[in-house]
Order: structure tokens, then sequence, then C-alpha cells
């Protein structure tokens, strides 16, 4: 009883960074149509700002060897400012990899190869500024609370615990904001049909930018958290985050939000569930179920299936 | 009319979420015959066209080619057993030249059928241009070209002369005519302009909300009250499908 | 500086660049080379170092073992590309380069924990068919002659059109005959087929071969070959794995700077150039 549900436990906890993931990348997804590369990128990114903001000096194979923030904030603080950075950058990268191509009315696996390449660069450049090393945040991040939490038998890690809750409060502000708010559903009517969004009179520049932005918060957030949590294993670890967050993307369904609320759930419980002896496999387990999904059900667990006009 | 038709719906109904775009439409078209498919935007036609040519699946009812249910099959099969389309919206393989395009169509290289195709659609000269660099009422024409280069028993036209001027309608009219007649095509056109189509089609079907309300000869249509009611207000405008049956001028 | 080992990675890039033009030709993006790649290159050394009949006498290994090497691999890559472009390949594009990174990652985290494949530090020592890299040379460029060769064939037969045409538009495809999912599992399978190919010769050529050849890195490099090199003439491609392979030697000044500049080319590759470097314009001013 007490495996299982130290399985669930970690599972979610897991689990909730995965959907974290999908959902950046299912925001611009359902505005645009198109995957945004660079998602696990400004995961890094966040990861790194946040290492930065809360006082971390950077490594010695660095270009900014030594160099550290003249301040320690508080690791909420940090954390928050990271996530607003990577909304920033991601509107940057929005300006640069996608906007031209949309002027241009591209065809979307460009977008799909300028975002990669916007990722590739940032990762190297984190990696030129920082090094290749690992950074872990200071164990004391979260101020007073004790690192190990009991919960009915199971073991649970202060850090993991507020994952969960950091992606509960997001998943419900962001339900609650697209489905109650203005700006929400001039969200979704852009994402349902942006010509007609257009005709109503609802910017739909105005609506991708906040998609981006959003998107990026996200990243940014999701990387600062795991940062805390499993430490930065160096400039790549988000891509190996972001090619998961692929996964329980199809998983979930393409552009559905609780969708990928679901997909990561499960492939967090999935991965908890493998056995100690075959950890190793435990990464091919979102691809095998992405695999199954492609299979059963094409548009994904709680995906509509795609409608062609002509 | 003894002889089975080459092209029949039986009772064809498509649903989207919650709109009935096609409701219990049945009609057929005989061999040989111009017959035209009319109705207000929105009304159905082009999602009647993608149903016939397997784009779209219907919820309900049978399209039967010669007598065989081909509903279900893929677009490809239902082309190769001699029907072919033109799309409302223009989908031609821009990056391809004029005479690839049609090559494509043609299913081989023969440069000299590809030619002579182009050559009756009088865009020879522009063989070698990439299709996406031609004026509006060329690619109208290409995509014909490329649709007739499978030598089709049956020829469906969406909307060809939407966006050409009054003098191009009436040769378009009157081509579509004569390719009808030399290469023994039967021909299902929707088009808005209903003076033209009274003139060009041997039957008419008219579409509403996605039911037929009208099919039958052009002068029958044109005074059935329903079809006059549809159109009050509407693009295709009551007066022209009324009274003007010979005359070109577009009305919208 | 354009030694014989740098001569033989630009053909192995040069190939890789064109396993990837294949698909793209008929509109899907795959970035399944390296993965594919990495399994052409695992039968050869699987089948080198494991098994002895093949090794033959001479001190170096046997060409006809090496030919069954290449047949082989061909198979392997074939039937994985079915098993993957099936299913796949029905949906839109997007699907099939997130399930070509799927399979990039299940192949390189099994291949990571087998110890029958040599788990994380792979495979040693495997033989050598040819005594200098002029040998790998002759092999890729032979393997290089024949692939264009195909490709400009194809490029003038309905199936280059038909490729071209899924590409531009595949719903209109369809509707003019064209069984679209069948090209695109064409081009998938034949871009398996190059990669495992171009695997069994690098594999023999490096000496070593672990499943770190199909990282997600990897499979940006040999994208990056066709954004710069241009996806619309198989010329493109060639160029872009000859030039991109060779550019890191050439910048070695750069140094770290070197991925930079590979995320450059792919970010600003599309935007500059949306047909990248060789065009059919250019080619038609060059070769008229
Ligand atoms: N793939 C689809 N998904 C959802 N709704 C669709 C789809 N295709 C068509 N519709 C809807 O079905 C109805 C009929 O559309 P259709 O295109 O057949 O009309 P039409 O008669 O061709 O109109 P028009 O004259 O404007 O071309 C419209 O309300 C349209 O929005
Ligand atoms: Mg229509």
């Amino acid at each position: 009883m007490d495996v299982l549900l130290q399985i669930l436990v970690n599972g979610l906890s897991v689990g909730a960074v995965y959907a974290l993931f999908a959902l950046g990348y299912t925001l611009v997804f359902s505005v645009l149509g198109v995957i945004n590369f660079a998602h696990g990128a400004l995961f890094t990114l966040g990861a790194y700002l946040t290492y930065l903001g809360v006082g971390g000096a950077v490594g010695s194979n660095g270009a900014l060897a030594g160099w550290a923030l003249p301040l320690a904030l508080p690791f909420p603080v940090a954390l928050l400012l990271a996530g607003v950075g990577c909304a920033g950058a991601n509107l940057l990268v929005e300006a640069v990899a996608f906007r031209p191509l949309r002027r241009r009315h591209a065809e979307p696996l460009l977008y799909l190869i300028t975002s990669l390449g916007a990722g590739v660069v940032l990762v190297n450049l984190l990696q030129i500024a920082f090094g290749a090393e690992g950074y872990a945040l200071p164990a004391d991040a979260l101020g007073d609370l004790p690192p190990m939490l009991t919960l009915a038998g199971a073991r649970l890690r202060s850090v993991q615990l507020l994952l969960l809750l950091v992606c509960a409060a997001v998943m419900t502000v962001l339900t609650l904001w697209l489905e109650r708010s203005r700006g929400g559903r001039a969200l979704q009517a852009v994402s349902e049909d942006a010509t007609t969004a257009r005709l109503l009179g609802i910017d739909s520049d105005a609506m991708v930018r906040l998609s981006f932005a959003l998107s990026g918060l996200l990243a940014g957030l999701s990387g600062g958290l795991v940062g805390l949590s499993v430490s930065i294993a160096g400039p790549y670890f988000g891509i190996v985050y972001g090619l998961k967050g692929l996964g329980v993307l199809v998983l979930g369904g393409l552009g559905s939000v609780p969708g990928a609320l679901l997909g990561g759930l499960v492939v967090g419980l999935a991965e908890a569930a493998v056995p100690g002896d075959l950890s190793g496999l435990k990464d091919a387990v979102a691809f095998a179920f992405l695999f199954a999904i492609l299979l059963l059900r094409p548009q994904g667990l709680l995906g509509r299936a795609p409608i062609t006009k002509v | 009319m003894t002889m089975p038709p080459l092209l029949e719906l039986r009772a064809i109904s498509r649903r989207f979420g919650g709109l009935q775009a096609l409701e219990d439409v049945s009609f057929g078209l005989q061999e040989g015959e111009i017959f035209g498919l009319i109705g207000p935007n929105g009304a159905g036609k082009t999602t009647l066209f993608n149903i016939i040519t397997g784009v779209t699946r219907p919820s309900g009812g049978q399209v039967l080619w010669k007598q065989t249910g081909i509903e279900g099959l893929p677009p490809h099969r239902i082309h190769r057993l001699g029907l072919a389309r033109t799309f409302q919206n223009l989908r031609l393989f821009e990056s391809l030249s004029c005479l690839d395009n049609v090559q494509v169509g043609l299913g081989r290289s023969d440069r000299r059928r590809a030619l002579e195709l182009l050559a009756l659609f009088g865009l020879q000269a522009r063989a070698a241009e990439a299709a996406g660099g031609l004026a509006y009422g060329d690619r109208r024409r290409l995509e014909m070209a490329r649709a007739l280069a499978s030598a089709p028993q049956l020829l469906l036209l969406d909307e060809p002369a939407a966006g050409l001027n009054p003098g191009e309608k009436q040769e378009l009219s009157a081509l579509i005519r004569r390719l009808a007649a030399e290469l023994h095509l039967t021909v299902l056109i929707i088009e808005h302009h209903v003076p033209l189509m009274m003139q060009l089609c041997d039957r008419l079907a008219v579409l509403n909300f996605g039911r037929l309300i009208a099919l039958g000869r052009p002068d029958a249509v044109r005074h059935d009250p329903l079809v006059i009611e549809a159109y009050l207000g509407g693009a295709g405008g009551a007066g022209g499908a009324g009274g003007a049956g010979g005359a070109t001028e577009d009305p919208s | 500086m354009l030694d014989g080992s740098l001569l033989v990675q630009m053909l192995i890039g040069a190939l890789l660049g064109l396993s990837v033009y294949l698909p793209l030709a008929a509109g899907q993006l795959s970035l399944a080379t390296p993965g594919f790649m990495t399994v052409g290159g695992y039968v050869a050394a699987l089948l080198s170092t494991r098994v002895a009949a093949l090794g033959g006498a001479e001190p170096l290994y046997p060409l006809p073992s090496l030919l069954l090497e290449l047949l082989l691999a061909a198979v392997v890559a074939l039937a994985l590309a079915l098993l993957v472009g099936l299913p796949v390949l029905r949906l839109r594009g997007i699907y099939l380069a997130i399930a070509t990174i799927a399979l990039n990652e299940i192949l390189r985290v099994v291949l990571l924990n087998n110890s029958w494949t040599g788990g994380a530090v792979g495979i040693f020592a495997i033989p050598q068919p040819f005594g200098d890299p002029l040998g790998y040379l002759a092999a890729l460029a032979v393997l290089l002659l024949l692939a264009g060769a195909t490709c400009q064939a194809i490029a003038r037969h309905p199936l280059g059109r038909a490729m071209a045409a899924v590409r531009d538009d595949e719903l209109a495809a369809s509707c003019t005959g064209i069984d679209s999912f069948r090209i695109k599992l064409l081009a998938f399978a034949a871009s398996a087929v190059l990669a495992a190919l171009t695997g069994v010769l690098a594999a023999h050529f490096f000496n070593t071969w672990n499943a770190r050849q199909g990282s997600f890195d990897a499979s940006i490099t040999t994208l990056a070959f066709v954004v710069f090199g241009g996806s619309r003439h198989w010329l493109g491609p060639v160029l872009g794995g000859l030039v991109l392979t060779a550019l890191p030697e050439l910048l070695r000044p750069v140094g770290d700077l070197r991925l930079v500049v590979f995320g450059a080319v792919i970010l600003l590759g599309p935007l500059l150039f949306p047909q990248g470097v060789v065009t059919p314009a250019l080619l038609q001013r060059l070769l008229p």
C-alpha cells in the first residue's frame, strides 16, 4: 500500500512538470497550429535565471565565470522573475522565428525549423555563458520548510509538493482565465478561427504574443522548480524534458488543455511505476505511450479530430 | 429517362458537430449532361463535392458511380474511376510549372499531351512558369486543365467562374460546352452566377441549408417559388434568377 | 586542412542530408535520420564483431561481408520505417516530426540499456574493410553517386512530380489521383534505408559505435544540411552536408560558437533563403 502511495506521489509530482510543459506547447499550438520547439530551451533559461536570482554564481567553465548578482532574492521572487524573463525571451523568439514567417503565410514546416534554430542558439549561448557543468540550487532555497514531509506513509519532498501545488494553481487559473475572462475567450476565439476572430475585432497578433508570453512564463516557472527539485544537469537538460513534453502533448491531444494535464499525469505515473531494475528504460515510457496512442486514437486522449475545410 | 444515371446520390447527409450541412440529398446525373448546382452561401454545395470525391465521408447515404457504391473510398481511388474536380479556393501545385501541374494530372510524363491541354486553355505560353506566379484567371484555367488531364468522365467544377470578368465568364461557359461535347464529358458545376447557369446547364439542382429544394430544367427551376424565396436578398439575386436568362452581367 | 578523414565525414554528411531531403521532398519532416543511421551502424558493428564467420582470414574485413551488412541494414531499416510510418504517415505533417523524435529516443534508451549492444559505451574495435580513408571515400562516393543518380531520375519521373505535388498540396494531390500515403511512405522508407547504409560505412570508419550517434543534436545538424542547402533539388542537401560538415573544422577558431552558428543557420535559413542556397532557378542559370 505504502509502495503504491509512494509511486502515486512521485508520479504525480513528475507528471505535473510534464503537464506544465505540454501546456506551454499547447498554448502556442492552439493559437498558431504549430509547435514551438524552443520551449525546452526556455525551460533551461528559467532554471538558470532562477539560479542566478537566488544569488548563485557562474561556475568556472562559463564565459561569465565567477559572476553573480550582487543580491540574493528569496526563491519565490527569483522564480517569478525567471518566469517573467522567459516570457520576454519567448516574445523575442516569436518576433524572430515566427512573425516573419506568419507575415509570409509560410508553410508550418518552416516554423518547426526556425523555432528549433532559436532553441539551439539559446541553449548554446547558455552553454557558452555558464559552461556545460551542472548547477544545484541551494538546499535552503525554500527557507524554513522541512526538506521532507510524510503524508499518510508516503515520503514527499517539499519541492515535490510545491511542484504539485504550482501545477494545480496554474491549471486552475489558466482554465478559469480561458473560460471566463475576455482575454481568455478572445484567445480561444483566435484558436478556433483566426479570420472570424479578426472580423469580430480581436487583434490576433496581440493574442499570438499573449500566448507566447504565457507559454514562456510556464516554461520559466517549471524550469526553476525542476532546477530546485533535481538540480540543473547542464544547458541541455531542458531538451530532455522538452522531448518528453512532446510525447505528453500528443498523448493528451494537440491543443487540449485538460489533455496536457492528463497526459502529463499518465506519463509521470507510468514512469514512477517502472521497477527499479529497469529504471534505465524509464525515459522511453513517454514515447512508447506516444506510439500506442498514435495507433489507437491519433487525436490523443482528449483531443478533437482535426478538420480540414476545402 | 430509362438509362441508369452515371452518378447517383441517395439520401446524402452530413453533420459537422451541431451543423447539418447536408440533409437527405438525392439526385442523379445522366451521362453527357451539364448539371448545375446552385444555392446561397453555406448551402452545402462544396460539401457535396467533397463527399462525391472522397474528401469528406457522408454521415449517411450512398454515392453510386455506375451503380456501384463509392462512398468511403479514398480520393485517389475515386479519381481513378473517372471523376476529376477543381476547387473553390484554387489548389494548384504552386511550386510546379504549369506543364508539371498538368502532367501530375496525366499521371505520366507526356509533354505533348500536356502542352495540348494547356493550349486548350490558352496557357501554352506559360508552360514553364511556376503555377504560383500566374494571374488569377490563368490559375483557374490551369486547374481545369489539370482536372481534364486524366480524361475523366465526370468533371466537377466548384465555382470556376468566380473572380472572372463578364467577358471571361462568357468565354468559359462556351469552353465548357465545347469540351463537354468534344470529350463526351458529364459536368457537375457549382456557380453563383445564376443567369450563366440558366444558359449553360441542362438541369439544375438547388440547395438551401443543406436540403434539395428544387431539381429540374432551368426554366422550371427559375419559376419555383421555393427557389425565388431562397434567393430573395441572396447573392444570386431573385431578379437574376427570375428574369434575365441570357444576361451576362454579374449581379454581385 | 582537407585531409582524407574530413572528406569521409563530409561525404557522410552529404548522404545524411539526402536522407533528410527525401521525405521533405514529399512534404514530410522526419528527424529520424540519425536514428536509422544508428541502427545501420549497430547492424554493422554487431555482425562484424560478434559473427566470427564474417571476418575471414585476411587482415582486412572482407568486402562480401560488408555487402551483407549493407543488405541486412537496409532490410532492418525498411522494416522499422514501415512499422513507424504506417500509423504515423496517415496523420498530418507535425505528427511525423514528433513520432520520429520519439523513435530516436526509444532507440537511444533501449540501446543504452542493453548489454547486448554494449550499453552506454557501445561497441569497440569494429574491423576495417579498407586500409586507409581512401577506401571509405570510394565506397561513400559510390553510395552518394547512386543515391544522387536515383534522386535525379526520380525528379524527371512521375514519382518525383507526385512527391512535389504531395508537398505542395496533399489534398489536391489525392484528388488528382495520387496515393499520397504511399508516396509519403515510400519517401520515408527510402530515407531510412539510405541513413542505415550510411551508418554501416560510418561504423566501420569510426571503428567504434554507440547510441549517442542518434541524439537530438544529430537530428538538428542533419536538418541544418537541408535547410542550408535547400530542399527543392537533391544537390541542395548534398552541398549542405558537405559544407556544414567541413564548417566546424574551418571554424575551429570560433570554438564554442560552432553550435550557435548551426542554430543561427537553422533559424535564419528559412527566413533569408526560404528555398535554401540551391534553388531550381539557380540551377537553371548554372546548367542551362
Ligand atoms: N470541414 C468542415 N467542418 C465544419 N464545418 C464545415 C466543414 N465544411 C463545411 N462546413 C460548413 O458546412 C456548411 C456548408 O458549407 P459548404 O462549403 O458546403 O457551402 P457552399 O454551399 O459551398 O457555400 P459557398 O457558396 O460559400 O461556397 C457551412 O456552414 C460550412 O461552414
Ligand atoms: Mg462552396
